[in-house]
This record gives C-alpha cells, structure tokens and sequence, in this order.
C-alpha cells in the first residue's frame, strides 16, 4: 500500500503537464490519481484473482493429469499433451484424452472399498463425538458446579499434544489380543479394524466439538429449558428435545467439522491398519496405493484424488457457513 | 446406590417400576453438580483412553533404557541423552550420509534428531509466518462486500478441507520431473537442484509451499472473523479525521485483529509442529524429517520403544515451550503495546 501512495505521487507531478500523450495504461494511472478508489478497487480484484487462482489450478492441474494417458505425462501445463480438439470433428468425443482413468482406479485398486472406510470410519466417529460432546457441551455450557474450569481446560490440553506422544501406546494396546473381543474380532485385537481408528479419532477431535457446541448451548435462554422441564420432561430429554434442536445449526457446524476433519487425518489412518482395503484402511493407503514398486502410475495417483476430494468439495460448497462460523467459534473461544 | 434408586422411584411414584424409570429417577434427583460429573463420564473416558493413559505410558516407555542382549532394561534418561547426542540407533541416519551437506541453512552435525529438530521448528516458524501474511491477504479480500463473494470464499477454504494424502499428492506430482512443470519452474529460476524430491532442500521448499497453499485459509478465516468484529464506525471516524488507508489499516484494523491473530497463530503453531503426513507422503521422511518422523521411524523401522517414547515425548515439549513464548507475548500485547 506504501507503493500506492507512491505512484500517487509520481502521478501528481505527472499531471503538471497533460499535453502529454498517454498509453492506455497511463491514461488509467491519470483517471485512478483523480478517483483514488479506482486503484484500490484495482488492487483489490488483482488480490481477488490471485488468490482464486493459486487456490484453484492445482485443481484444474490433477485434472489435466487425470485425462493425459500414461506415457504422454511430459509437461502438462494447461491441458493434455495429447488434447486435440479437431479429433472431436473426427467423432472422437474424448479429443485425445483419456478419461479412463477414472475407470481404471477402481480397477487396479479396489477404491471404492477405500472410500467406503473412509466414509464409515468418519461418520461412525462423528456420530459419537456429536453424542459425547453433545453431553459435555451442555454440562459447560449450561450447569454450574465446582471445578468446571479445571476440567474445561484438561479437555483442551488434549489438542494440545502431538498426535506421535500417544501413538506408542494406543498401537500397543490395539495390538494386543484381548480375550473378551475373541468371539467378535477373529484374532482377538483390534488392529486391522475400524475401531483402531473410531476410537483415537473420537478422542481427538472431542475437543473442537465440544468447545462448539458449550458456546451454542449456553446461549439457549434459561426459561425454555424450564418450561420444558415443568410439562414433565426429565433432565435428559430436556437435553435432547429443547437444547439440541434449538442448536440445530451448532451441532450441524460440530459434525461437519468432526467429519472433515476424520477424513482428511493421515497420521491414525497411515499407521493403524496394514494397506489392504479388507484391513479397513482409509484412503490414505488407497491413494499411496498406486505408487507401485515398479512403475509410479501417475495418471491412475491424480484420478484417485479428484474422485478423493469430491466428498469434502461438496460438503464445503453446501456448509460453507457452517464451517466459517464453526472455525472461529472453536479457535477463538476459550 | 440402590437405596437412592428406591427413594427415587418412591418420590417420584410414576407407577411403572422397570428398571429403566428407576434409573431415569435416580438421575432427577442428583445434584446439579453430580448430574454434571456424570454427563462428563463418556467425554472423561475417550480422553483418558486416548490420551492421558498413553501419555503416562510414553513418559513411562521414555525411561526405560533397554540394555544390551539380555541385560535387564534400566531406567534412566539415557534415551533423552541418546537422542540429543546422536547415539542412539536411528535407521534413517545410516541410510542417509549426505543429508547436512544438501541442507545449507545451517550445519547441524550428524545426529538425525538434530536434524529432525530443527527441521520441525524451521517449518513451523517459517510456515506460519507465510501463512500470517498470506492469510490477511485473503481475509481483507473477503471483508469486502462484492458480487460472488460465497463462490470466492468457497474457493479459498476448499485447500483447507481436502485430505492430507491428496494435498501431497498433487504437490508430489507437481513436483515431479516427469510429470509436473513445477521443478523446471523452480530450475529455471535457480532455486532447485535436478532431482527435487530427493534434495533435502528443495523438498524443504516444497513441503512448505504445500503447507502454506493448504492452511492459509484457515488463518484467513480466524483474521476474517477478528475483521469482521471491528466496529465500522471507527473507519468513517478515522476518514473524517482524513487518515490514508494505510493510516486506518495500522491504528484501527491491525491493532483490534491482533488477539484473534496471535490466538490463530497460536495454533497453527501447534498444528505446523505435527508435521508429517505432508512429508511422508512427498520426499519421505529421510529427505525431510520431522520430529513425527523420528518417532514412526523409531517404532517401525528399529523397534526401540524408548527410544519413541523420548522422541514423542520431546516433541510435546518442545510444542509447549511455544505455546509458552505465544502466552508470554500475549500477555505482554495485553497489557497494552498499542
């Protein structure tokens, strides 16, 4: 912005002398020095774009990845080296690119099985952090009693720690076999199941949800939870009939975040299964999946992605709000 | 128990007696402080499950220093004094000789734990400072009212919520010679040597840059938020008293978002100190290693337990020495610098 004023000044002495003939762009500079607001919008649309850009052509990039066939990989920049649009005039609908590979990922690798983990693994996990943090949120955000913030803040210290200080143990104790699982898991442990990961997750990202849903509980006005509770409802369906629908948007906001965030995780889901679909593995292993031991099948990593990334595109199209407000009320609460 | 269950059920007479009414009485009549405790049961149990009993076990695994063969372990803090020193038995360090030599910033020695700890700084540091900036950037941009400002949001945030695994995925590809156009990019500019991701400094660079183009928005979303609580008023006061833009932007904006910045840069400091799903599934974790890194490593490759237990445990110390810093600087900024 220093360099705005600048050319600002440098323009002023510009104008001294308009009998100058002006190119195009110094004739915007002299219209921008008279309505200062135009450069700032300027500015404000170059920001805009390069930030759309930067965000987005990566995107557009695994894309054009995906479509070129393996082989003619060399220096895609904005479309396939193959792309050739007259092939279409030839009655060649794909013009030259090769959207098999998004057949192909789900032939070389059973990928959709991994995308099936993925999904169940995040929202059993989401289903019970809503329910505990439901529970929690509620005691803080809406009871009074001794030591509440103490244990609101041992609840935080959780995030605080790196994931890898409580990895050694939770993989010991999920490979251990316990005799009371025997009739339910074949060996007994709990390694190489879903639960390997529900567990550590529902932990991790308590947290967030419940330091979410204590700040829209709390604000339910004291008296509909009364009149609820004189008609004759107990404690826990007041929770459950007044509290939670009324907060419907924040327990919304709590469980889309809870199940990005599941989805997303690499560190749980790399290391607590072995890379076979069967072993309940996310898609994590899926996608490293097609990094072979001879040959690196690049098209088939980029067409994995872009089908891996169109749930979480599609959730945040729709919940965009609820993201936004669920961000800033989790991280700046406390 | 049973006695408060049968004066429940009494007091409350609801006519049917199964068990479930009675446990439904017995909770009417707790205190609100017992009522509470009890709702924070299942909350307790998942962390205490996940996180406080593995802590303890890795401060416990740290200690226990294993022998030679068939030696009884001993406790002690030679794991911790192994690490630091370099002696203690890493894979990664016999596999990777050259390492030092290809990282210029600075000369570390040969310990790998070195290595990995300032790595693991370094890119906190240096990623969260890119993403401050960039973020602010993105956030004075969505503070603007204009026409498709949803869609631009969307755009921004979208980094932000797509997979670990698929972010390095496209920064692997972007990066690789024979795909992407990125290395010949960064060649031509003289930045990158010819193999990129197997040169600990140029895949420094790229894990970095995958970082910043990921959790950018989500510092834009946390200063947005701060943005979005200034009370408008103050600018058309700041403009009649004709202070410049820039002017309004150092004595009005900066100063009101900076509890909301410090807060989010507090965590993304926290989060940037975790690093290794990036890494791992980029240059891998001998190329670029991470405190994380040392820990898996540890774990998988020589199976010395205590020797993870200390690394892991390191971590959560070093993470906490700066949340410390941040705390200190916050309460300094509290007291009233601007």
């Amino acid at each position: 912005m220093a360099t705005e004023t600048d050319t600002q000044q440098i323009g002023t002495n510009k104008e001294d002398e308009p009998e100058l003939d002006r190119g195009p762009f110094e004739a915007w500079a002299a219209r921008s020095i008279k309505n200062p607001k135009r450069a700032y919008k300027a500015m404000f649309y170059t920001a805009m774009i390069f930030f759309l850009v930067t965000t987005l052509f990566p995107f557009y990039w695994l894309l054009m990845v995906a479509l070129t066939p393996d082989g003619s990989l060399q220096n895609i920049v904005l479309a396939p080296a193959t792309f050739d649009p007259t092939l279409l005039l030839a009655g060649d609908l794909t013009m030259g690119t090769n959207p098999g590979a998004f057949v192909e990922i789900f032939e070389r690798l059973p990928f959709h099985r991994y995308m099936f983990n993925s999904f169940v693994i995040a929202t059993v996990t989401t289903v019970i952090v809503l329910v505990v943090s439901s529970l929690a949120g509620y005691v803080f955000g809406r009871l009074r009693f001794k030591g509440k913030s103490p244990l609101m803040l041992l609840v935080l210290v959780v995030s605080f720690f790196p994931p890898a200080a409580f990895f050694l143990p939770l993989n010991q104790l999920f490979n251990r076999n316990f005799a009371v699982l025997q009739p339910v898991m074949s060996d007994g442990s709990l390694y190489n199941t879903p639960y390997a990961m529900i567990i550590p997750f529902s932990a991790l990202f308590l947290p967030l949800s419940i330091f979410i849903l204590t700040t829209f509980y709390a604000q339910i006005p004291d008296g509909l939870e009364d009149a609820a509770r004189i008609e004759g409802t107990t404690r826990l369906g007041a929770l459950f009939r007044v509290i939670i629908p009324l907060s419907a948007p924040g327990v919304a906001t709590a469980g889309v975040l809870t199940f990005i965030a599941v989805y997303n995780e690499y560190f749980f889901s790399s290391l607590m299964t072995d890379p076979g679909a069967e072993n309940w593995a996310p898609i994590v292993e899926g996608i490293l999946g097609y990094q072979g031991q001879y040959q690196e099948l690049y098209n088939l990593m980029a067409a994995a992605s872009i089908v891996g990334v169109l749930p979480v595109a599609i959730l945040v199209v729709v919940a965009q709000e609820k993201i936004v407000s669920g961000l800033t009320a989790g991280a700046l609460k406390e | 128990m049973a006695t408060d269950q049968d004066t429940a059920a009494m007091d409350m007479d609801t006519g049917s007696g199964g068990p479930l009414s009675s446990v439904v009485n017995w909770m009417e009549n707790l205190s609100e402080a017992a009522y509470a405790y009890l709702l924070l049961v299942p909350a307790f149990f998942f962390i205490t499950l996940v996180a406080f009993y593995p802590l303890l076990d890795t401060l416990r695994l740290s200690f226990i220093v294993e022998g030679a063969r068939g030696t009884e372990p001993t406790i002690g803090l030679e794991n911790y004094i192994d690490l630091l020193t370099g002696s203690a038995l890493i894979s990664r360090q016999v596999l990777d000789v050259g390492f030092t030599a290809a990282f210029p910033f600075i000369e570390l020695g040969s310990p790998f734990f070195r290595q990995a700890l300032f790595v693991t700084i370094t890119f906190a540091i240096v990623s969260v400072l890119l993403e401050t900036l960039i973020g602010f950037g993105q956030a004075l941009v969505l503070d603007k009212e204009f026409k498709g400002r949803r869609w631009v949001r969307v755009a921004i945030i979208i980094p932000w919520a797509i997979p670990v695994v698929i972010q390095a995925m496209i920064f692997y590809l972007l990066f690789q010679p024979t795909v992407g156009f990125g290395s010949e990019l960064m060649q031509a500019l003289g930045i990158f040597g010819s193999t990129p991701l197997a040169n600990s400094r140029d895949s420094f660079i790229i894990v970095l840059v995958a970082d910043v183009w990921k959790t950018s928005a989500f510092m834009a979303l946390l200063i947005l938020a701060g943005l979005q609580s200034v009370d408008r008023s103050l600018y058309d006061v700041a403009k009649v008293s004709g202070a410049s833009p820039w002017q309004r932007f150092k004595m009005i904006t900066l100063p009101l978002v900076l509890p909301a910045l410090i807060v989010a840069m507090l965590f993304r400091t926290m989060d940037a100190m975790r690093v290794y799903g990036i890494i791992d599934a980029t240059a891998g974790c001998s190329t670029v290693p991470s405190l994380t890194c040392v820990v898996v490593d540890a774990v998988f490759a020589t199976r010395q337990f205590g020797i993870a237990a200390a690394a892991a445990f390191f971590t959560a110390v070093v993470i906490g020495a700066f949340i410390s810093i941040y705390l200190l600087f916050f309460a300094d900024s509290d007291g009233g610098y601007f």
